[in-house]
This record gives C-alpha cells, structure tokens and sequence, in this order.
C-alpha cells in the first residue's frame, strides 16, 4: 500500500523540524515554529492517508530497520506495526501536536519568549518519539521510544530553566518515570527472554506465519500447554501464566508511571511547570496516554492473567476517585486540570482492567481532545491574565473572551460527562463495563471490578464538581483583579485551535453511542467497529489484535463474563441514568457554592480534610523523604563506610607498612661494626639452619 | 703428607682472629687488616683443596684473590683517608652519617 | 605491518613532542596523535568490510587481523616473540583508544598551562602503551605495554594534578603494581605447571584449556586459584567493590585529559584482560564461579551508583559512576551468552566514550568556573549553553537514553544475563538487581545537573562565565555524535565483536 510506504515520514518529519529547529531555529521566522507546523500538518495528513487505508482493510507489520542481526537466536528490531488502533492514536497525536504548534504561536512567540528554537526543537523531538511509539511493532522499540518521550517531557517541563520550579519538577518528572521505566525495562526483557520476541502482532507472509507475537505465544502456552520451547518458566520455577502475570505487572510498572498512576502520579502536578501548550500535548493528550496506549497495545498479554486485569482495575478506579479528591481543593486552574487528567486516566485503566477495551480507547480519544481543549482554554486565560493562574484572581472573563469561555464551557461539558458531550459516551461506556463484568465474573475478579466500578462512580460527582468549581471561578461571577476586568486580548492563533478542538469535544462522542446503538439497533457505534474488524478473516485473522480475539480470551482465559442484574437494556439505562445523575448533581453543587458575583472559598468548611487534600494526601511528602529521607542519608552512610572501612584498609595497610619501615630502618645505624654483627650472626644462624636440616649434627 | 683439616684449622683460626679483629676493633685500619686476614683464610683454604685434589684451579684462583685484595686495600685506604678528613678521626663507629 | 606502523609512529611522536617547546607542544601531539587516530579508523573500515566472520584471535589464530610475529627472545624452555594482532573484541578497543587520545590532547589545549611538552609527550607515550595492550598476542610483550601504561599515568597525575596529586598518584600506582604482582603470580603458576613453549597467548589459551593433573592447594585446584589470582589483579583496574578505592581519588586530582584516559581507556584494560584471560582462557573455572563473580558486578553496581548520590564533587560523581557501569560488565561478562558477552564489550566501547564525554563536559565547565563542586554554582546554562546541552545530552547518554550508545550496551548485557544459564535459577533477580542502576544514576545525574546547570546564574569563584572555545567544544560534538551513532546502530561494534565472541561461547560448557 502508498501510504503504508510512506508510513515512516509521519516519524521522521517532525524528527527533521527537530533538526532544523535546533540548529536553524534562531535564524527563522518565528524560531522554528514553521518547520514544526509544516512537520507535524504533514504527519497529520500522512496519518489520515494510513488511517483511510487500515479503513480500507489494509493492516501493516513490518520490519524496518535491524538494530542488531549478529545473535541469530534474538534478532532486535525496529518495525511499523499500523492497525485500526495506532492509526486511530497517530491520528490523536498528530493532530493535537500541530494545534500545540499553532497555540505555541500566540502562547510563545506573541508573548516575547526566548530560547524559542529550543521550545520547537523540543516539540519536534517530542512529537516524532511519540508517533515513533504509536507505531512501534515491538516492545523494545516501544520501550525506546517511550524513554525519549520521558527526556523531551524533561526538556519541555525545564523549558524556564532560569526559575527554581521548572528544573525541579523536570527532575522529578523524569524520577518518578524512570522509577516506573524500572520495572518495565525489566518486563522487556523478561518477555524477549521469555519468547525470544517483542512482536506485538505476528508478521505474516502470504497467508504464512513467519514470526509468531508474544501474545499469541503466551496464548499458546497458557491455552495448548505449548510450553516446551519457553526456558525461561524452569528458570524461575513458575507455570506459564503465573510467571506470565509477573512480566505483565512489570510492564505495567512503566504504565504507571507514563500515565500518572497511582503512587507514580506524583509528577503530573508538578510538571505544569512547564508552558501551558506542552501541558496540553504531554502532560494531557499524548505522553501521559503512552501507558495506556501500551496496555491496549498488547491487551491480548493482559487478557490472558486475571490477576493483572483485577489490579489494573483497581488502580485505575482507585486513581480516578483519589485524584478527584485532590482536585476538589486546588486554587490554580492547571492544577486542576493536572488532578483531572491523573483521574481520567484512572478510567481508562479501570476500562482496560475491566475488560472494556473499546471503552478505554474510546476514553482515550474524547480525553485527548477535550483535554487538550481545556488545558489550551486554560492556556489562553493564563496569557489574558499575565500568567496569574490563580483562579481567585479570575472571574468574570466570560463576557471578555467570549471564544475560549464557550470552548472552555464545552470542554468542561465533555470533562464531567454530561450528554451529549464527548466524555458522557466514553465515561458511560466505563463505567457500564465495569460494571456488568463485575456482576457477571466469578470470584475476586469481579469483585474487584465491582470495588473498582463503586470508586470511578464516585469519582464521577466530584469530577462535576471541580469541574464547574473551576469554571464558574474563572469566568463567571466578578472579576476579582485588575488583570481580570482587563484581560489581555488573544489572536486567531489561539482562537482558532480552540475553536477546532471545540467542536471536536462537542462532536466526537458520536463516533460510539454504544447505548444509542444498542437501544435502537443502529450501526452507529463506529469505533467498535473500527477496532473489531471483519467478524471473520481480515486483519483481525492476520493480527489478532482485533476486539473479537480480545473478548474471547477474557472470557475463556480470565473467565471475564458479563452480567446484568436488572437485565440488559435496564442495567444500559440505569448505569447511564446513574451516572449522569451524579455528574449533574456534582455541577448542581458546584453552581449552588460558586455560581455567584462574589463566591467564597467554601471548602475551608472541609477543616483538617482540606489540608489533607491540598497537601495531596502527603503523597509528595513522602516520595521526597523516600529520596532526600532515606536514600540520600543511606548514600551518605555508604560514602562514610566507604571512606572510612574500605579506603581505610588500603590507607590502614600502607601506614602498617610506612609504620614498619620506620622501625626496621633502624637496623641502619650507620656504624659498621652493627653491620658486621649482623652479617656474622646472620652467617652462623643460615648455618645453624643449613646444618640442622642438613643433619650435620 | 699434612692431612687437609690441618690447613683447614689454621684457615679457620685466622678467619676467626680476622672476625674477632672486625668485631671489635674501632681504628679503620685495623678494620682494614682484618679483611685482609679474613682474605687470606679463603686463600689458605682454596690452596688446600687445590693440594687435594691435585687442581690448579684453586691456586689461580688464590692468585686472583691477591690482586683483589691488593686493589681493595688501594681503595680501603683511600676511603679511610677521606674518612679522617671529614670526621679528623679513623674510627668507624664515629662516622655514622649514612643511616636512616 | 599495521600495528607496528600504529607503534613506530606514536613512539617516533612522542620523542619529537618531548623535544618541541612548549608553544607547539599541543598542537603538534594533536597532529601525531591524528596519524594512528586515522590509521586505526581505516583499519576499523577495512576490518568491518573485509574481515567478516573474523572469529577470536586467541582461539584461532589463523584468523587474526593484522597480525605479525617476530621472534624475539628465549627465556629458558619459552619463546617469547613479538606477536601482534586483532579480532573483533580488540579492534573496537584499539579505535577507542587512538580516537580517543586525540580528543583528550585537544581538550587539554586549554587546561595545561606548564610543562606542556612533557604534558603531551607523556600522552602520547600512553597511547603507544594502550595501543600496544590492545593489540600485543604474547604474554611477555603484552605485559611490559600492561605496566608501560602506568608510568605515564603515574606522573601525569603527579605532575599535573590537583593539590593531594602526590597521595593519588601513589596510591594508584602502588594499588595497580600490586594487583599486577599477584596477577603474574597466579598466572605463571599456571604456565609453569603446564608444559607451554611460548608465551604467546593463543598457546596459553591453548595449554590452559587442555591442562590435566593440576595439583591441588588446600583443597582448591590451581586452575582455580590462578583464576581468583588473576581476577583479583584485573579487578583492580576495572575496578570493582572493594577494589576501587584508587579511582575517585585518582579520578579527582588527575587533570581532565588524563581523566578522560583513565575513565575512557585505562578501565577497559581491566575488562579486557578478564576477558582474554578470564573468561577465554580459564572459561571452565568462569562458569563454575559465575554466581559469585556477577553478585560482585551487581555490588559494584549498585554501590557505585550509591556513593556517587552522596558526591558534591562533580568529577567524583563521574567517577563513582564509572564502577557502578564496570559494574554491569562484570555482570555481562559471567552470563556467557551472547548478548551478556557482547554486551559487556560493547558496554566496554559506549562507557569509554560516554564516561571521556563527561569528563571533557566537566573538563570545561572547571576550565571557565574553576570549581567543579555542585553548589558552587547554578545556572551555567545561561551562560555556556552549548557546552551546557552538550552536558546534558551526556548526561541523558550516561543514564542509559535509547539511540544513545550507553543503553545499547546495558540492554544488551540486561538481555544477556537475565536468562543466563551459569547464573541458573539467580538469573533474573540478580539482573533486576542490577537493572536498579539505571534509577540511581538518573537521581545523581539530574540532581547534580538540576543544582548546577540550571535555576538563577551564580558562581562562588571570581571568574568571568562565557561560551567555552571552539576547540574546547569540538571534541565534545566529535563524542557525542559517535555515543549516538553507536546508540543508532549498534552492529556497527557489535557485530565484529559478536563473531569474535562467539568462539568463546563455545568452549567449555558449549554455547
């Protein structure tokens, strides 16, 4: 196929605006920012072209590149694996990165910054490790990526490198990644040890297997038995999908940490530090997404181990309330979108874990957009309030920029899941399958799907509520500052992202009204489609990445089944009715507090709880002792020990020495006569030896 | 024909009085004569097993020993001369600069 | 003809650099130092074009790249000839080395400021040593280079360095000799009690692996002993825990150009020779002792990166760090598979020049801040920010960045040793161990970065802060562009040395 030729340019253009940026940037227009508009506009269409082609029937595998060929056994690779989902995701990515850019115009250049070719370098870099990832047909080359998109985050987070917070919260960014990178490095090579693959899908040849995928394998091994080539299970001493959960946890370490999971969530907060636009792209749309892009990746690895399932499930449920909770309280409108983001993405895996693999990807499409439409509103407020980001400074700003508040308002629309907004269908489809998997699997799998559900439904009401909290701070009611009643006009450049992505947050939960569907019996829900494939043959047959394959390992592997306690279309409406009920009750309570001219800060009503949550559950606080409280003063320790026990030998055995000779030159006295002893003494006592060895006496 | 142990006792007796002299003595030339006694011991002995065994060798070898001896006494006595003019003295237990 | 040719023209350089004055001296050693830079890059080409399958010198000499032997002298029943030569795991080694040396005389153009004609003559004195180390195939010639790159060392640290420079050059060089003593001890009880008549390393090779009817000390063979003697001696120049106490020190008071070396090249002599006498040689007795050998790499490891956290000083951070990745060679080196072998190899090429990288890095921020303690100044980014991304480029390299040539190498040792069949059921746990490296030395790295590099411009020290020199930045592009490369294609290096790895994987307890 065309396009599938040109597959690799939708990498390696914005890696080109990357180079021309850095080294050319200063020299150009606008530092850089055209190379980086042009990069990622033609990745965007390249990723439409692929995404009209995998439409079409057409999947890709391939290898591109051979990184090492010298071990017959384990060959390392680079290849492009595009099927329905990561040409959905390549479309998410392009398509945000080059909004990102054109915001980065108004956000960056029209407000006097400078370093600005580094700013689009990073971008660059950015974006072209991400779609490297998306399109990444092994692990290896997934988890390479994945660390290239934690360093440019780095990059981006320290981008006001001259400030104290900025490099700080880059540091810790990059930490409490790598720490979670940790255990996924592990699992890469856990699973090439394993299998002796990273495939995600195999690659076939005319109908042929030639290079069978670790799932498949794991699949084999789990469902035929097949485990006579797998050395690596008598290693370890543990049945195959026993051993198979552990490398699945050990990636999930990884995801954890990219997706701000908790306890990894830590560095989210922090990093909005950076400018807003990097923000938006990384730290909302597409970084943060890489976890869980990993784990629908190779969803057909998780189908096959309850256990990963059940805990995917409760740490995503459990991260959705818990980030809630946090956001409840937070003054800076990024700060509560930061808290927004780590729960949302608790949703998508409390979907993953639950089974809802269409739901989390449907999850994570709506998310990346109204996301990235909140954080660039969010970005837009920030220029017309000279980077005051405190929301008690704001209000007001409705009547005064009229274009982001509507967008704004249809961003937070979408966020609390009110219908017909885009998060409603994704949120709804969550939480619905979460639900009937947990009343119809057996055992602790479902119930933790059922605790996981309770968490994410609860989640849901305060997601309402610091939702409008925030909205109805920052543009109704007075304005309580002087910036605020006289805000700082913005141009097209940031109008018109926010317009597109808008209207996208209003329109895009229509690509999968399962309860629409369902209810009418229309063909309607695309992105089921989309991501199921032909029921037989196709690229489903040739991937078996396709939902059909999915569904029938959770069912006859993990034992997944749904459920429905009032019967199907009731449990459809209720699980529906239930939780647009909370959203609207969250908005209700968040409009009776704040809705206002002149709101109060009523969560000081919260006392000793208040100070719980905006100290973050002292989460932060016991992360920095772990490092500055515990490691730091064990390294000292160790540099005392070192210095002291095993440099003190080396010194302790030359001054035993030095200490020697000091007395034993003292045989050297100078006179000669001593010397003449000696040497006669010493003549008598070899003597002495010689003859009583030699038996002369 | 005088047995060998013979030379061989005279040879020791000497290398002993030789010993003795170096031990004790304090004047560098005394020193000096002892060495030459000690010497002349190895000579006695080598000249000995050369009688014994019928062997020129030793005998060569004693003749050897004598014109050592006669270069060693040349420079012995030129160190004990500036031995006396550094310390204005000959004994040896004086001179005892070069230590640690 | 090659090597000698490598040899005669170091060796022809290092007198007239002795006898220039000191205006040229830096100048003129660049220019030498390129003829064998150059030379051993053609050789690379030539080699990586027309010597595929090269199989391991040691093991079959007909395939020996390069090679040349001479008769020279006879001690006793043994041969001792001058016998030179290449394969796979040394030519990397030689490249790095002249490369290498070239970069580290350029560098100190700005830093050396007395005595340069010496300064650079004593350089390029090591380079011939070096090159001889990597290249000698008989035992007698290999060791006079072995010891020949301790003289120079020795006084470069004692003539040039910091202020406790005397304490630290002794204490390297006696460390060092002492290791070499016990070393030559081990190995020649060995040569004695096999019946060799040459000292060239591929009939030790031989000799050793066919030896029968050693005899037996204290209920240990002396197939064993000889190993533990000899591991013991490379050990120290590696180095690893508890043996590395000489390099921080060394580490801190040497001038940054030495430094490079010694990071850069003087380490890898350490692994090297494991790997020619170890683990080619005595590969049998490796296997047997490989749990114990890789929990010592993973101690290295782990504590190496540990001290390195409670640094302030940024050459001793460096330092620290560079047994903490020796560490991971160890680890390579006792998997005895190819990934872990060739890895640890690899490891061997990435770390020499990331590890010369961040020592020129920290060469010039001292050269224009004359400190190089992390809170003596911050913000230097705003003021050299080539130099400064430049840094932290390194930085990332060092912390293992995919298409860096520093995770190329550790993934490859990880992969290796994590499934490794001597190391059996301890396998994994003692890779994830290890693994957990790459977390502490991304904590030092960016603390020290984030303290130093970045936040408000301040400086304790009286000097003006500017953009660094042209020559002062150039080699550090000229490294960080092969890390990079490397990092990209790691076959490159990686697949001369696994053809020359593979012969040794398969003796012994087969592959």
């Amino acid at each position: 196929m065309a396009a599938f030729t040109y597959a690799p340019a939708i990498v390696l253009l914005p890696f080109v605006s990357f180079l021309v940026a850095l080294f050319a940037g200063d020299r150009m227009p606008k530092g850089g920012a055209l190379a980086g508009i042009t990069a990622t506009g033609g990745s965007l269409l390249l990723s439409i072209w692929v995404a009209l082609t995998v439409a079409g029937g057409d999947v890709h595998n391939e290898i591109l590149y051979q990184w090492t060929t010298s071990v017959e056994t384990l060959q390392l690779n680079f290849g492009l694996l595009l099927d329905p989902l990561s040409a959905l995701m390549l479309l998410i990515v392009c398509l945000i990165s080059f909004l990102v850019h054109i915001f980065s115009l108004g956000y960056m250049n029209d407000e006097g910054e400078t370093g600005l070719p580094r700013y689009y370098a990073g971008l660059g870099l950015f974006t072209a490790s991400m779609l490297g990832f998306v399109v990444a047909n092994n692990l290896l080359m997934a988890f390479m990526f994945f660390e290239l998109v934690g360093l440019c985050s780095y990059l981006l987070i320290g981008f006001w490198f001259r400030d104290d917070g900025p490099p700080s919260a880059a540091k810790k960014a990059f930490l409490v990644t790598r720490f979670g990178d940790y255990f996924f490095l592990i699992g890469v090579v856990g699973i090439f040890a394993t299998f002796g693959t990273g495939l995600f899908a195999p690659i076939t040849q005319g109908g042929e297997v030639v290079a069978e995928s670790f799932p498949m394998l794991a699949e084999h091994a789990i469902v035929d038995g097949e485990t006579a080539g797998i050395a690596m299970l008598e290693t370890v001493g543990m049945g195959p999908q026993q051993w198979f959960t552990v490398l699945g946890l050990l990636v999930l370490g990884g995801v954890v940490g990219k997706s701000a999971q908790f306890p990894l969530h830590t560095w989210l907060p922090d990093a909005m530090e950076g400018p807003t636009p990097v923000s938006a792209l990384i730290h909302a749309a597409t970084m943060v997404a890489a976890g869980v892009y990993l784990v629908a990746r190779m969803y057909g690895f998780y189908a096959l181990s309850p256990t990963a399932l059940a805990v995917i499930a409760l740490i995503g449920g459990f991260t959705a309330l818990f980030a809630a909770t946090m956001g409840l309280v937070k003054q800076e409108i990024k700060q509560v979108l930061a808290y927004s983001t780590i729960s949302q993405y608790g949703y998508m895996m409390l979907a993953l874990g639950s089974g809802g693999y269409i739901a989390a990807v449907f999850h994570l499409t709506t998310h990346a957009v109204f996301k990235a439409l909140l954080f660039l509103g969010a970005g837009s407020v920030i220029i017309a309030m000279h980077h005051n980001e405190n929301m008690w400074d704001m209000g007001g700003l409705k009547d005064r920029m009229p274009v982001t508040y509507w967008t704004f308002l249809a961003g937070s629309l979408a966020l609390a899941g009110i219908v017909p907004f885009a998060g409603f269908w994704s949120k709804d489809e969550v939480l619905y399958e979460a639900l009937i998997h947990g009343f119809g699997t057996e055992g602790g799998l479902g119930t933790a799907y059922l605790i996981a559900y309770a968490m994410g439904l609860l989640a849901v009401f305060f997601t309402g509520f610091y939702t409008f909290r925030m909205v109805y701070l920052t543009f109704h009611g007075d304005a309580r500052s002087d910036t605020a009643r006289d805000p700082e006009p913005v141009r097209w450049n940031v109008k018109g992202p926010l317009t597109v992505l808008g209207i996208l947050a209003t329109t895009i939960g229509f690509i999968n009204m399962a309860p629409v569907a369902k209810l009418t019996g229309a063909e309607i829900d695309f992105l089921h489609k989309w991501l199921n494939g032909p029921e037989n043959g196709g690229w489903p047959a040739a991937l078996n990445t396709g939902l059909h394959h999915y569904e029938g390992l959770l069912h006859d592997v993990s034992h997944v089944v749904k459920g429905y306690p009032l019967g199907e279309t009731p449990t459809l409406l209720a699980s529906a009715g239930v939780s647009l009920g909370l959203a609207l009750a969250g908005v209700l309570v968040a409009r009776t507090l704040y809705a206002g001219a002149d709101p109060v800060e009523h969560t000081d009503k919260l006392g000793g709880l208040k100070t719980l949550l905006m100290h973050n559950y002292y989460q932060d606080e016991y992360q920095v002792w772990l490092a500055t409280g515990v490691t730091y003063p064990l390294a000292r320790v160790m540099n005392k020990f070192d210095q002291g026990v095993v440099d003190g030998v080396v010194n302790g055995i030359s001054s035993v020495s030095l200490f020697g000779g000091s007395r034993i030159r003292r045989i050297q006295s100078g006179v000669v006569s001593n010397y003449a002893t000696l040497l006669t003494l010493g003549l008598v006592l070899l003597l002495a030896a010689f003859g009583i060895m030699g038996g002369w006496f | 024909m005088i047995p060998a142990e013979t030379y061989l006792l005279l040879s020791a007796a000497i290398f002993c009085i030789g010993l003795f002299g170096i031990l004790t003595r304090r004047n560098a030339l005394i020193f000096l004569m002892s060495v030459e006694l000690m010497l002349n011991a190895a000579n006695i002995n080598l000249v000995a097993f050369s009688l014994q065994h019928g062997n020129l060798t030793g005998q060569v070898f004693s003749l050897f020993t004598m014109a050592l001896a006669a270069a060693e006494v040349a420079i012995g006595i030129g160190i004990i001369l500036v031995l006396y003019r550094n310390f204005t003295d000959v004994d040896v237990t004086k001179a005892t600069t070069m230590r640690w | 003809m090659w090597v000698a040719a490598l040899l005669l023209v170091t060796l022809l350089g290092t007198g007239l650099v002795f006898l220039s004055p000191d205006r040229y001296a830096g100048k003129l050693a660049a220019a030498i130092s390129a003829v064998p830079a150059l030379g051993s890059i053609y050789m690379y080409w030539v080699y990586l074009t027309q010597y595929g399958g090269t199989g391991n010198a040691l093991l079959s000499p007909a395939d020996i790249a390069f090679g040349q032997q001479l008769p020279w002298i006879t001690l006793g029943e043994l041969e001792v000839s001058y016998y030179v030569g290449l394969d796979g795991i040394s030519m990397p080694l030689l490249a790095l080395t002249t490369v290498l040396t070239t970069l580290a005389i350029v560098s100190a153009w700005t830093p050396i400021d007395e005595r340069q004609s010496q300064f650079y003559g004593l350089m390029l004195f090591m380079e011939v040593s070096l090159i001889g180390v990597f290249s000698a195939l008989d035992f007698f010639l290999w060791f006079v280079f072995w010891e020949g790159v301790l003289i120079p060392m020795y006084l470069l640290i004692g003539i040039w360095g910091g202020p406790r420079r005397k304490y630290a050059a002794i204490k390297f060089f006696v460390y060092t000799n002492v290791a070499s003593l016990i070393m030559f001890a081990g190995l020649f009880a060995l040569v004695f009690s096999t019946d060799l008549t040459s000292l060239s390393l591929p009939a030790m090779a031989e000799a050793f692996r066919t030896a029968s009817g050693l005899p037996t000390i204290a209920g240990m063979n002396l197939m064993t002993i000889s190993f533990i003697m000899m591991f013991f001696g490379f050990a120290v120049k590696v180095p690893v825990f508890p043996l590395h106490t000489w390099l921080p020190d060394a580490h801190v008071e040497a001038p940054t150009p030495v430094s490079v070396m010694l990071a850069g090249v003087l380490l890898k002599m350490g692994t090297y020779a494991l790997l020619r006498f170890n683990f080619t040689m005595l590969a049998d007795t490796a296997r047997q002792l490989a749990v114990p050998l890789a929990i010592i790499g993973v101690v290295s490891v782990i504590y190496g990166a540990m001290l390195a956290l409670a640094q302030r000083d940024l050459k001793r951070i460096v330092a620290y760090s560079s047994i903490s990745s020796m560490g991971y060679v160890i680890l390579g080196l006792v998997a005895f598979t190819p990934y872990g072998m060739g890895g640890a190899t690899f490891q061997m090429i990435a770390h020499g020049l990331i590890s010369g990288l961040m020592f020129m890095c920290v060469g010039v921020i001292y050269n224009t801040t004359h400190t190089r303690m992390v809170g003596d100044m911050s913000g230097l980014a705003d003021r050299m920010p080539w130099t400064v991304g430049i840094f932290v480029a390194a930085a990332f390299g060092y912390m293992g960045l995919p298409l860096m040539a520093g995770f190329a190498g550790e993934y490859f040792i990880f992969q290796g040793s994590f499934n490794a069949p001597t190391l059996g059921g301890a396998a994994p746990v003692l890779t994830s161990l290890a693994m957990f490296g790459i977390v502490i030395v991304a904590g030092y790295l960016l603390w020290a970065m984030q303290r130093t590099l970045f936040g408000a411009f301040s400086l304790e020290t009286d000097y003006e802060v500017s953009p660094a020199a042209f020559h002062d930045v150039a080699p550090l592009a000229v490294l960080l562009l092969l890390v990079i490369a490397l990092g990209v294609a790691p076959d490159l290096s990686f697949a001369m040395i696994q053809d020359s790895i593979s012969p040794v994987l398969e003796i012994g307890g087969g592959a």
